[in-house]
């Protein structure tokens, strides 16, 4: 069955073949079946594998299929790794994928607007899952890349997919471009690897990685941060994530809050040899985790489309595990990345049920008392949110969180679990805020549900993982990467991280729901302030737009003639120049010709002469 | 051998020869003022062989004025199919028309 691992990725490659070929003309249930199918067969192609990988005992697993390119030294090789750290990403890529592709027949089947965008939509998600795989699989820096871009791609255009909207096409390109600024970074970092090492082999080149010059190290783990950061989402590249929201809920669970977000945090646990050569760049890491932690919790305080309070919730939490890497809890943040993916995508989908039952109504203002209506997606959401905010004991977020706190508190000191248990606060508050406006108080808007199984039941089994996997997970984890041993619950820095969620809920319920009464505050001019600050999510946009987009928008504008281009111009036209003076002496004239030729003989005879 | 003209005084004849036959061929627009231009252009180099073959005493400048006159013959030939041409196609006999060919 090991051998047979190319299967995972070769699966969802057919699929997207199959319906790119077809050009959406196949029936909207077999695209359903070929959408989901793929995925689904890959995924037990992949469980079976992984289970004989781990009775097989050994550390990893190779499988060669063909050299990608030989140039003299320079032979990058399509290898498929399977390791520990690989297993779980395909675990986590193909697993929750097929659920959310099962829930995306359901919901697509009712959201797609022309007649082949159906076709389209799993055409596109099918793609994703294949470079997906190859970004995790691959067992070379060059192949990853190729994931890396392929992934891109697809974010782009399913972020784009409801084309007909100029907006939804807007944040599509927001989102390649500024990611596209990480991908420069992570690109330049890969040469210089290439050129300290000589080696792209991920294997190869962090074994001799210890070559390295501290400053050298130094700098190619900064530029693959900044690429990280970039598809991450985190600060200062993670304006693209919230407008990502515009494409289908399905698209926001798996690309943008499951699997493509978290690709940031896979390479630098794969890379993790280089970075512990460098101290100071993984102090970056850390920073820029605990930077984003805490400016997407607080946006998230304020925001009222629901999907997008999700995509700043799965900021911070992306958040909390490049805090992880950077303090070293390599594990706990690969562990964090597996329930995040449960728990996020479970909440994803509930909200796209949310969504489709009140005819894509976002705004969490207009929804209210939706419990009793709902009671699929209230329950999915209250498991959902459970998770995120860490309940203790009985939620997998609580154990990934606790690791990830308490591993910070012992290497890095108070700084970094405050700033942690802060956030875990404030996440506490605003899925609070979130789960008590959306689901209680007065009704707003008459929902309509209708879900059928393929819409519930990946619910069922999300919710279900997003509880039992947190200490199922441990387990088989801790087995697996190590690291995540036995956390003393007891010791008083383990009772306050467990505490400050319980009282963000506690907070949270008395404010929202009117019994503390803070329109004093929301509504003077320092709330007010302070509120559209945190809205615009601290103002990175703005920020970007005025030292950015403007001014290269005005350098476009001033340049509409090209400078550079001018020299080429000149050239073109001192030729066509000459061309027409030449050309007049072509008058046609049988007599003009005769005379030239004449004087040109004269001409010629005086030069004999010597008298010219 | 009764009266010898120096050969200068023939090149003088040949040399204005050749100069009318130019002021013809440039200055004439009708193909055949044109064409018999060229003829006398053509006897103006003749000229000029045979005095200067009779100056060196070598036969050398007869053979060369037999061949301007096989020349001048073919040249007849086909020019006088461009003159049938041209009087055919433009219904005029002055080069001037036909300047089609112009850059």
């Amino acid at each position: 069955m090991l051998d047979l691992l190319w299967l995972v990725p070769a699966l969802p490659l057919l699929g997207f073949l199959a319906l790119f070929a077809t050009e959406g003309k196949l029936p909207d249930k077999l695209v359903a079946v070929i959408g989901a199918g793929t995925v689904g067969i890959a995924a037990l192609v992949a469980l079976f594998a992984g289970r004989e990988f781990l009775q097989s005992g050994e550390p990893s697993f190779s499988l060669s299929l063909w050299t990608w390119i030989a140039v003299a030294d320079f032979q990058p090789s399509i290898t498929l790794y399977l390791d520990a750290l690989s297993l779980v990403m395909m675990g986590v890529i193909t697993g929750v994928g097929f659920l959310i592709h099962l829930y995306a027949t359901g919901y697509m089947w009712k959201d797609h607007q022309e007649p082949a965008s159906y076709s389209r939509f799993f055409a596109y998600m099918n793609l994703f899952v294949f470079a997906m795989l190859m970004l995790v699989l691959g067992d070379n820096l060059l192949v990853l890349f190729l994931g890396w871009e392929g992934v891109g791609l697809c974010s782009y255009l399913l972020i784009g997919f409801y084309h007909r909207d100029a907006a939804n096409g807007y944040a599509a390109r927001k989102a390649f471009v500024v990611t596209r600024v990480g991908d420069t970074a992570f690109a330049l970092g890969l040469f210089l690897l290439f050129r300290e090492l000589g080696s792209l082999e991920i294997q190869q080149a962090l074994a001799a990685s210890s070559a390295l010059t501290p400053c050298m190290a130094t700098a190619i783990c900064l530029l693959l941060l900044g690429g990280a950061v970039g598809k991450s989402a985190q600060v200062p590249l993670q304006t693209w994530l919230p407008d990502a929201m515009a494409g289908p809920t399905p698209v926001s669970a798996l690309i943008h809050a499951a699997t493509m977000v978290t690709a940031g945090v896979y390479l630098i646990a794969r890379m993790q040899d280089l970075y512990l050569l460098s101290a100071n760049a993984q102090h970056y890491v850390a920073v820029v985790g605990l930077a984003t932690l805490l400016i997407a919790s607080f946006t998230a305080l304020t925001q009222r489309d629901i999907k997008r309070i999700l995509a700043y919730s799965t900021m911070s939490q992306i958040g909390y595990m490049f805090m992880a890497l950077g303090v070293g809890a390599w594990s706990a943040a690969i562990f964090h990345l597996m329930t995040h993916a449960f728990f996020k995508a479970l909440l994803f989908l509930a909200s796209g049920s949310v969504i489709l039952a009140l005819h894509h109504e976002q705004d969490i203002f207009k929804m209210g008392g939706l419990w009793k209506k709902l009671p699929v997606p209230f329950w999915s959401m209250a498991i959902g949110s459970g998770a995120l905010v860490a309940l203790p004991f009985v939620t997998s977020g609580f154990y990934s969180k606790d690791a990830i706190l308490l591993t910070a508190y012992d290497t890095s000191g108070w700084l970094y679990w405050g700033g942690g248990v802060l956030a875990a606060g404030l996440t506490a508050l605003y899925t609070t805020r979130m789960m008590v406006i959306t689901f209680f108080g007065d009704a707003k808007t008459e929902p309509h549900e209708d879900s059928r199984i393929n819409m519930w039941l990946p619910l069922a089994v999300l919710g279900v993982l997003s509880i039992v996997g947190g200490w199922f997970g441990i387990g088989v984890l801790d087995e697996l990467l190590g690291g995540l041993g036995d956390f003393s619950h007891a010791s008083p820095v383990a009772v306050v991280t467990m505490a400050v969620p319980l009282l963000g809920i506690l907070l949270g319920v008395l404010v929202f729901s009117g019994r503390i009464d803070v329109a004093g505050f929301v509504e003077s001019k320092a709330g007010d302030a302070l509120r559209r600050f945190f809205d615009s999510g601290w103002a990175f946009d703005w920020l970007y737009e005025r030292v950015f987009v403007k001014p290269f928008l005005w350098l476009a504008r001033v340049n509409k003639g090209d400078v550079v281009d001018l020299i080429y111009t000149l050239t073109k036209s001192i030729t066509r120049g000459l061309h027409h003076t030449g050309a007049l002496t072509q008058t046609g004239r049988l007599r003009w010709y005769a005379a030239n030729m004449a004087i040109g003989l004269i001409v010629v005879l005086l030069l004999a002469a010597g008298w010219l | 051998m009764a009266i010898s003209v120096p050969v200068e005084h023939v090149l003088y004849v040949a040399a204005l020869l050749f100069l009318m036959g130019l002021a013809g061929v440039l200055a004439r627009r009708n193909v055949m003022f044109l064409l018999m231009s060229l003829e006398v252009m053509m006897n103006a180099a003749g000229l000029a062989f045979i005095a200067a073959g009779a100056k060196w005493g070598q036969p050398d400048g007869q053979i060369m004025f037999m061949l301007i006159l096989a020349l001048a013959a073919a040249e007849v030939a086909v020019a006088l199919g461009l003159v049938l041409q041209l009087s055919r196609r433009y219904g005029t006999l002055d080069v001037d028309s036909a300047s089609e060919l112009s850059g």
